[in-house]
């Protein structure tokens, strides 16, 4: 049923900007400026370059598979096999990140407005809009986020303006920070930051054609970029690095330095609209993506079946991290570090040893 | 299709009604918490912390501050001091006996008492900045002398609204030069800097209670050279005035780390505003350049931000500052006619030797007395330095007390009020002063 969605580019992206850039509102500036010192937002410059330049040899690899998701890819190379190793995969890296990001901005909202609120109450509600939206299907999913990203960006426009004043340019200097080592060498496995991408290799058959997912990829990555470094350096030019490596929510530390005048304070409620609705859109996402995956992996004919079940597992463990810190630790330490493996390297794996075999196939005709 | 949005209706609606129409079962409505406006730190006894919490009384505030609160404060505020280990501590202790649970997100000002600030209150400024509650936007002072005592001495004589009156008085240095924006933000990044240190406000309670006690024996007007004090020639708790009024802020409190290692008076921290670009406008009294004993007063501002430049001499630090001033006249005692483009100059001259030597002293007094870069000229240093580590390894901080400085003045007259020139005043005796 899902695959005869066919959704415009400008649907996709929104749902790709939405995963690639939530990130922003936890913890995203402040891993960069751990990484990179005051260059954090250089530090997400050339990530940005990095996963172009790797998106572009994947595009590439992609072209003779118009319509095929990484799945197909997979069932393509090594069979039912293929396919149910690759959906594991993705589902693993899924579920763990999804589970972290409840986590995560459940214990965020309990710290800003629901501090006498049980977290595993807040997830809750979460988890409800979650479901609600995985039933509904993909389509609207996309429809909200392409509303939505708009509103989101506004918001996170306005935090940027307010905090103009705090803003002081001797903070991003020295220009390279912790050093090129630590920028271009250990900074390489923070492209990670864009493992959202791995979405739109699941994607094709609702995009069309060939075309559309390239720039659909580009288009994605490069806005994504545009709020992730604006962040990045919007958060390194208010505050001096090492204070940059302290606060748990750096947007939201930044939104609540704006003051205008004796009337315009507080603004940081602004921020938390648009931080839940962001959360919100993404948890849905990603839920809706591990039913499809499954689904798809083991070739079931419905996906709807599988919402709950996932859902409670996915809110199990996001309870199993003892502390906040705890999840954000797993979050930077293992998810950051290694999800380019999944999101890069294994289409390019899988896509290579395709081409072998097409080319093969093609020279046996 | 139609029974199943029936049933989805019937599911939604009750849903929305139950969770719109009734209350959060933990809801706290702003009447049932207490606001405090400012907080004091002391050193208490046995290494305890010795809090004090002003406390808005909003009835009374909605009344105009008619009656008078329990606790002293005025009408508009009720005081409380607490000994405690810790801020959170001491603010759950006195939950016990106050009516409405203690809420600090309208907290307009924390003072650390003089003694706490020279021990180091960095332990407490960090608890700060973990707290949702506190405002990135409070100001931070040093009471010269007690925090307590301080906060008590606050009685706003103009205001009824002890918040407000907090907000205007510690903005008021857009005016009067004499204290700054030293908001909990600017101190907090300052602590945490490697190329700039903090200063908080100086406040303190009168020392005269009547006019005639009134003396300048802790004016720093001698250690500038000068015969008899100008505004600017004092520190919080010695300014010559009484009144209902007993609380003073004035000056800076200067922090190497998060330690405090000396006082600005009201003329240095204006200083300090023009250096760092800061200074808005206020009344300044310079010497007559031509006759002595007598003063002209100028409604100075500041033209541009000022241009800065830190270079390495012989290894030392080398600060070079340019000011940009420009001002209106606001009275010539001497009556000499400064107005007149010819001798306008001479006044220009004269209010830039003097502003220059203001400066010096001020450099002065933070490098070789402190030895504490509470300007931020790290980072100017900073900008010749590629990566962090070489920054770090350079040590600024450090080198900062070795900096040799020059000053420069640029002061332009714009206007001179509402009069183009001084007639002589005459006398039965023929005389024209």
């Amino acid at each position: 049923m899902e695959n005869k969605i066919i959704f415009g580019r400008a649907e996709a992206i929104s749902v790709l900007i939405i995963i690639m850039t939530t990130q922003l509102f936890i913890s995203f500036p402040r891993l960069m400026a751990e990484s990179g010192g005051n260059a954090g937002w250089l530090l997400t410059i050339y990530v940005t370059l990095l996963s172009l330049f790797f998106f572009m040899i994947i595009s590439k690899l992609y072209k003779p598979f118009e319509g095929k998701d990484i799945l197909d890819i997979g069932e393509y190379v090594a069979g039912n096999t293929g396919r149910i190793l690759v959906g594991v995969i993705i589902l693993i890296t899924y579920v763990f990140i999804i589970s972290i990001v409840l986590r995560e901005f459940s214990d965020g909202l309990k710290i800003l407005a629901f501090e006498k609120s049980p977290v595993s109450f807040i997830m809750i509600f979460f988890l409800i809009g979650m479901i609600l939206a995985a039933y509904y299907g993909l389509e609207p999913l996309t429809r909200y986020s392409a509303i939505i990203v708009p509103i989101i960006a506004a918001a996170f426009l306005f935090i940027i303006i307010g905090v103009v004043p705090n803003f002081d340019t001797n903070n991003i200097i020295p220009i390279l920070g912790k050093g090129p080592s630590e920028l271009f060498l250990k900074g390489a496995t923070k492209i990670s930051v864009y493992s959202g991408l791995s979405i739109l290799f699941l994607i094709p058959p609702f995009l069309g054609n060939y075309n559309n997912f390239k720039k659909t990829g580009y288009y994605s990555i490069i806005l994504s970029s545009i709020f992730l470094t604006g962040g990045s350096l919007v958060y390194s030019l208010a505050i001096p690095y090492p204070a940059t490596t302290e606060f748990v929510l750096p947007i939201y530390t930044l939104a609540r330095f704006i003051d205008l005048g004796r009337f315009f304070k507080r603004i940081e409620s602004v921020f938390l609209l648009a931080w839940a609705t962001s959360a919100y859109i993404y948890l849905s996402i990603v839920l809706f993506f591990i039913v499809y995956v499954y689904k798809k992996a083991f070739k079931l004919k419905y996906h709807s079946p599988l919402i709950m079940p996932f859902s409670i597992l996915i809110f199990t463990f996001a309870l199993l991290p003892e502390s906040m810190m705890a999840a954000l630790e797993l979050e930077s330490n293992i998810f950051r570090v290694f999800a380019w493996i999944v999101t890069f390297c294994m289409p390019l794996f899988l896509l290579t040893i395709a081409s072998i075999i097409k080319k093969k196939k093609r020279v046996k005709k | 299709m139609i029974i199943k949005l029936k049933l989805l209706l019937a599911i939604i609606i009750p849903c929305i009604i139950l969770s719109v129409l009734s209350g959060c079962f933990d809801a706290r409505e702003i009447d049932d918490l207490a606001y405090p406006m400012a907080i004091g730190l002391d050193k208490g006894d046995d290494n305890l912390l010795k809090i004090t919490l002003q406390l808005a009384v909003p009835v009374a505030i909605a009344g105009g501050g008619g009656e008078e609160a329990p606790g002293g404060g005025g009408g508009t505020s009720t005081i409380v001091t607490i000994e405690a280990p810790a801020i959170y501590s001491g603010i759950n202790m006195a939950n016990t006996f106050i009516s409405k649970q203690i809420n600090l997100s309208h907290a307009k000002v924390i003072v650390f008492s003089e003694e706490l600030a020279k021990e180091g209150i960095g332990k407490y400024i960090s608890a700060i900045a973990r707290g949702r509650e506190f405002r990135p936007s409070m100001f931070v002072m040093v009471a010269k002398g007690s925090a307590e005592e301080y906060i008590r001495a606050v009685e706003p004589a103009l205001e009824a609204n002890p918040a407000k009156y907090y907000e205007m008085k510690l903005r008021a240095f857009d005016y009067t030069g004499f204290t700054t924006d030293a908001t909990f933000t600017r101190f907090y990044h300052n602590i945490k800097s490697t190329a700039a240190q903090s200063y908080a406000i100086l406040a303190s309670v009168s020392k005269f209670d009547s006019s005639k006690d009134i003396d300048n024996d802790e004016s720093t007007y001698l250690e500038k050279g000068r015969d008899i004090p100008f505004e600017g020639d004092f520190k919080a708790g010695s300014m010559p005035k009484v009144g209902d009024i007993k609380s003073e802020v004035m000056g800076l409190a200067v922090f190497d780390g998060d330690k405090m290692v000396g006082e600005l008076d009201g003329g240095k921290t204006t200083s300090h505003l023009m250096v760092m670009g800061g200074f808005n406008y206020a009344f300044i009294t310079i010497p007559d350049p031509i006759k002595e004993g007598f003063y002209v007063l100028i409604n100075t501002s500041q033209r541009r931000n000022p241009e800065v430049e830190v270079s390495m001499v012989n290894n030392s630090p080398h600060i070079s500052v340019k000011v940009l001033l420009e001002g209106d006249i606001l009275s010539i005692q001497s009556g000499i006619n400064y107005e007149d483009v010819d001798k306008l100059k001479v006044l220009e001259d004269g209010a830039e030797e003097f502003f220059k030597e203001e400066i010096s002293h001020y450099l002065t007094k933070i490098i070789e007395e402190y030895g504490v870069d509470i300007c931020g000229f790290g980072n100017n240093m900073k900008r010749n330095f590629l990566t962090w580590r070489e920054w770090e390894n350079f040590n600024w901080l450090n080198k900062f007390k070795n900096s040799t400085f020059d000053v420069e003045v640029d002061l332009k007259i714009r206007r001179p009020g509402l009069m183009m020139r001084t007639m002589p005043v005459p006398d039965s005796k023929g005389d024209e002063d």
